[in-house]
């Protein structure tokens, strides 16, 4: 049996009926990962001893007849930017180099409570600004696919774990599109929640009003499960929501397509859209259509400014968020100083990596005296337009279909000099996030260079019971999601 | 030429809540080991969040309202961003755009202060410089401040003075601030600059913002030495406020003088903008009722009522109404005879010059419940009834208050009731005459020293006998 291309729950169900052990699941992923990554390069952190010592445990909690938890026995691998308690947690940056957190996020916590065995934690852009991973401190990682390749950001060591199989799921986040786009890229599932749905409390803050913490895998069915553990409200983040958790993973088939409304809308089809993805994503609308679901041409009239306000409002948090980055309590620092704005300048100077200057010298200057009227001021009224468009689209349809990102992966050093053209990519993604929106990310076929891409369904508010159920069923009619790369052909 | 200084006050007040303003952590920090009362939040550490303390918000709303402001019904914090190594964030977590309450009145015996605001947001750590090095101590950082803004409506150092002792005794009464100028808790930063008339020409002097003063008497002094120093600069270059010469100065408490601290603070950015990690506040009318609701009486109604309904004097009024516990003594102390004015007239004199005078002394606090209202009432009839003398109620108060004496058995013990026979005054009179030569030489040239005879006789008597007797019987005496 291949126990590395199994789901959360043939898993915990090969443990309960000990066709395996969590030990021997665990050994499988390290070994693979030994194998492996040094040409996938996901990982910045592998924790074999913590994996394995995780996995003992699970193993003994079956052979005593103990009740074992949902996620039992399946690898975890976690974004940087997640607080690791005792283990370190970089997010992706320089200036977290060494840096081993006195204690975890909640999401991490409510995972590991439920019998998730940590593998280790994967490169990202750091503290997740980008789109290709290609801005991580340490090195660059590539996409299982073709190895030339980027895997998409800033989730991108998420999205290659999992699709490389190296871990059964792995967990990210996604602020402007960092979860679904890799997801895409990968050809693996993605899930961005509501915002508030998750805690925040314990990943380091990009953009706290975007920021929202979900998870990757092989398949729908995975998610839902993730999902259901992880979310809830957290008494630490004070935006974390009440709304209360439904079983996601019991309501797989809740939703019938047979007239579901589902909505495209235009903007996300426009000129700027590879023509092979949209045919891809047209032919998956086109299967709903078939199996009863009505498609709906609609206009989110305010997408081509999303991206503007988000390259507003989201360095102008970021800028802040970053201050406490000085070099003074954590983190590496010079040693010598002549004054304390030397000591800053020096500290920031040397351990930011230039994208992360970038975003703070534009968010320090939207918010400038005099500036802020008319960036963060005007970005703020556009941000609820947004907000109110979808709630007027959601009127006439269930759920929104519409590309993940307008063009499969690219080859790693392309771009990496056009900051403003690795903007762009987050095209079809950040609306969702300015919004607050839910957004599952499913693949749905590959280009000519068999290169994977995906679709998202965008809901309203609280609804990823709705996105599950529906990206299930689609996953029930298709095996794009159980494709996998050739990896073990490199040698 | 018409000079009128024109001043300004932001008062910060920290309050006494059990959890920081942000997280859980113990507030408390005066002489709390260093470090000690830290977590991630407050320490600024990656990934921390802050979840605003409600006490907190109920009572700045709570002291905003007991400053007659208006309580704005959506809320937010905003950050307020700067470095600092005792700023962990690199931001503090302040308001701005949308404080809790806003436009109150402070009235300074008829004078009105208007307040500009009353906000919430988050006290930062302590730097200790140590020789060449900079220690930090996170302990006070996140601790919840409430800073109240003066408009430039305060013409004095003693004006100053007056408004900061009103604000401390508010913030006492609402018991939400041990405000006290000396630890910390209580810190003050006057603005001040000169109006200055010539003729029918009016010129402003520059904008100074004095920091650091620790103590009432500083304020005062380092007030009175920058209007001083702003009328003698203006003399000498005649430079006027505008928009970019506000300045910084500091207060050096050994020389008595203010130095320079920062020029040019009209450019100082802040960037200010909405805090992301707090959903913004809502209070609803109901909300601010409910607060409304647990306001006690404040200083200024009740000497109010004092003088109307007790027929107090203004002066002893503000004496009683000092402090709450003060006040809620005085009350408890006058219980059983409630309405009869007289009776409280005369708790009122043996309240302050007996019970608050002996409690100054020893450097106590009044304790309600050792104030024990029958023996009080008791007290009050020997005197009236001219049982004791008005100096030997005042001591019985005393005696009931801290050993908990029946007075009437204790005046009776000591020999305390008092002497009206003539007869036993006339004896120790002559003894008095007999041992105090030079004081009776003294009274024959200057008849207004019989005072210090009189004292005598007291003294001799415990404080028992009459005094009005005892003076008649005396001056009889020394006459014949």
């Amino acid at each position: 049996m291949e126990l590395n291309n199994l789901t959360i729950t043939k898993i915990r169900q090969g443990l309960l009926d000990k066709k395996f052990t969590a030990v021997e699941v665990a050994t499988n992923y390290l070994d693979r990962i030994n194998k492996l990554d040094q040409e996938v390069r996901a990982f910045i952190t592998v924790t074999p001893e913590i994996a394995l010592e995780q996995a003992k445990l699970v193993d003994k909690k079956i052979s005593e007849g103990k009740d074992i938890g949902r996620l039992a026995g399946s690898t975890v691998a976690v974004k940087d930017i997640f607080l690791t308690k005792g283990i370190q947690s970089t997010s992706g940056s320089r200036v977290l180099e060494g840096y081993i957190p006195q204690y975890s996020s909640t999401v991490f916590e409510k995972v590991m409570s439920e019998d998730a065995i940590l593998i280790g934690k994967v490169n990202c852009d750091p503290f997740a600004f980008g789109v290709s991973t290609e801005n991580s401190g340490y090195f660059s990682t590539h996409n299982p696919w073709d190895l030339s390749r980027i895997p998409g950001g800033s989730s991108g060591g998420s999205a290659a774990a999992v699709a490389a199989t190296f871990s059964t799921f792995a967990l990210g986040s996604d602020t402007g599109g960092s979860i679904r786009q890799p997801a895409a890229m990968c050809g693996v599932s993605g899930i961005k929640v509501t915002y508030g749905r998750t805690s925040r409390y314990g990943v380091t803050s990009m953009a706290s009003s975007f920021d929202t913490m979900g998870s990757l895998s092989s398949t729908v069915e995975d998610l839902a499960l993730i999902t259901e553990t992880m979310a809830g409200i957290d008494p630490h983040d004070a935006t974390s929501s009440s709304e209360s958790v439904p079983a996601y993973s019991q309501l797989l088939d809740k939703v019938s397509l047979k007239g579901l409304k589902i909505g495209l809308p235009k903007e996300y089809f426009s000129e700027a859209l590879n023509p092979e993805i949209k045919q891809k994503v047209m032919e998956a609308a086109q299967l709903y259509q078939k199996h009863g679901a009505t498609l709906v041409d609609i206009s989110l009239p305010s997408t081509s400014l999303g991206i503007d306000v988000y390259y507003i409002l989201v360095p102008s948090e970021i800028s802040a968020n970053m201050s406490r980055y000085d070099g003074l309590r954590f983190g590496p620092s010079v040693r010598e100083s002549k004054d304390l704005i030397s000591y800053y300048m020096e500290n920031r100077g040397q351990f930011m990596e230039p994208e992360v200057k970038r975003r703070i010298i534009i968010g320090t200057y939207a918010l400038s005296s005099g500036y802020y009227d008319a960036y963060y001021l005007k970005a703020s009224k556009v941000r609820t337009v947004i907000k109110q468009e979808f709630q007027d689209v959601f009127q006439k349809v269930d759920v929104i279909l519409a590309p993940v990102c307008p063009s499969t992966a690219w080859p790693l050093g392309q771009k990496v000099n056009d900051p403003l053209q690795m903007y762009l990519e987050d095209v079809f993604t950040v609306c969702i996030n300015v919004a607050g929106l839910p957004s599952l990310a499913v693949p749905c076929g590959f280009d000519g260079q068999n290169l994977p891409l995906g679709y998202q369904l965008i809901g309203n508010y609280f609804t990823e019971d709705r996105l599950f159920s529906i990206g299930h069923q689609y996953q029930q009619l298709t095996d794009f999601h159980l494709q996998k790369p050739k990896l073990n052909n490199i040698k | 030429m018409t000079i009128t200084p024109i001043i300004g006050i932001e008062a910060h007040i920290e309050l006494k809540t059990k959890t920081k303003m942000f997280c859980g952590c113990d507030a408390s920090h005066f002489h709390a080991d260093p470090n000690t009362h830290t977590c991630p939040v407050c320490l600024g550490l990656p990934g921390a969040l802050p979840v605003p303390n409600k006490t907190a918000c109920e009572w700045c709303i709570k002291l905003g309202l007991a400053l007659g402001c208006r309580v704005n019904h959506s809320s937010f914090f905003e950050r307020k961003n700067y470095f600092y190594p005792d700023l962990p964030k690199g931001y503090q977590i302040s308001q701005y755009l949308r404080p809790f309450t806003v436009d109150g009145i402070l009235d300074l015996d008829g004078h009105k202060i208007r307040i500009n605001r009353v906000h919430l947001e988050e006290d930062t750590g302590k730097s200790v410089h140590l020789g060449g090095d900079t220690l930090l101590d996170f302990n006070r950082s996140g601790v919840p401040l409430v800073e109240i803004v003066s408009e430039p409506d305060i013409n004095s150092p003693e004006e100053a003075k007056k408004y900061l002792l009103k604000v401390q005794q508010v913030v006492r009464y609402l018991g939400i601030s041990d405000a006290d100028i000396e630890k910390g808790s209580m810190r003050c930063e006057p603005t001040i600059n000169i109006k200055i008339e010539d003729g029918d020409q009016t010129f402003y002097t520059p904008l100074v913002e004095i920091k650091n003063v620790a103590s009432l008497t500083g304020v005062m002094t380092a007030i009175q030495f920058e209007i001083d120093r702003q009328i003698a600069q203006f003399q000498e270059d005649k430079i006027v406020k505008n928009s970019t010469n506000k300045t910084t100065r500091g207060w050096d408490a050994e020389k008595q003088q203010t130095f320079l601290q920062r020029e040019k603070e009209g450019s100082a950015d802040y960037r200010y903008f909405p805090e992301p990690d707090i959903p913004p506040i809502e209070f609803t009318a109901n909300d601010v009722e409910a607060v409304k609701s647990t306001l006690p009486e404040m200083p200024d109604q009740k000497i109010k009522r004092y003088i109307n309904d007790f027929g107090l004097s203004d002066y002893d009024s503000n004496l009683i109404c000092e402090s709450i516990d003060s006040s809620e003594a005085f009350e408890y102390g006058i219980s059983v005879f409630s309405t009869e004015k007289e009776n409280i007239k005369k708790f009122a004199n043996l309240y302050i010059n007996g019970l608050k005078e002996h409690l100054n002394k020893e450097n106590k606090e009044i304790e309600k419940e050792k104030i024990n209202p029958e023996q009080v009432f008791k007290v009050i009839k020997m005197a009236s009834g001219n049982v004791v003398s008005s100096s030997v109620a005042k001591n019985l108060i005393v005696q009931s208050y801290e050993f908990g004496v029946d007075v009437e058995n204790y005046a009776k013990e000591n020999n305390l009731i008092q002497v009206s026979d003539t007869i036993v005054i006339e004896e120790m009179a002559k003894k008095v005459i007999t041992d105090n030569p030079k004081a009776v030489a003294d009274y024959r040239k200057k008849p207004l020293s019989v005072g210090f005879l009189v004292g005598q006789l007291m003294k001799a008597s415990k404080g028992s006998a009459n005094p009005t007797l005892a003076k008649e019987i005396l001056e009889k005496l020394l006459s014949q």
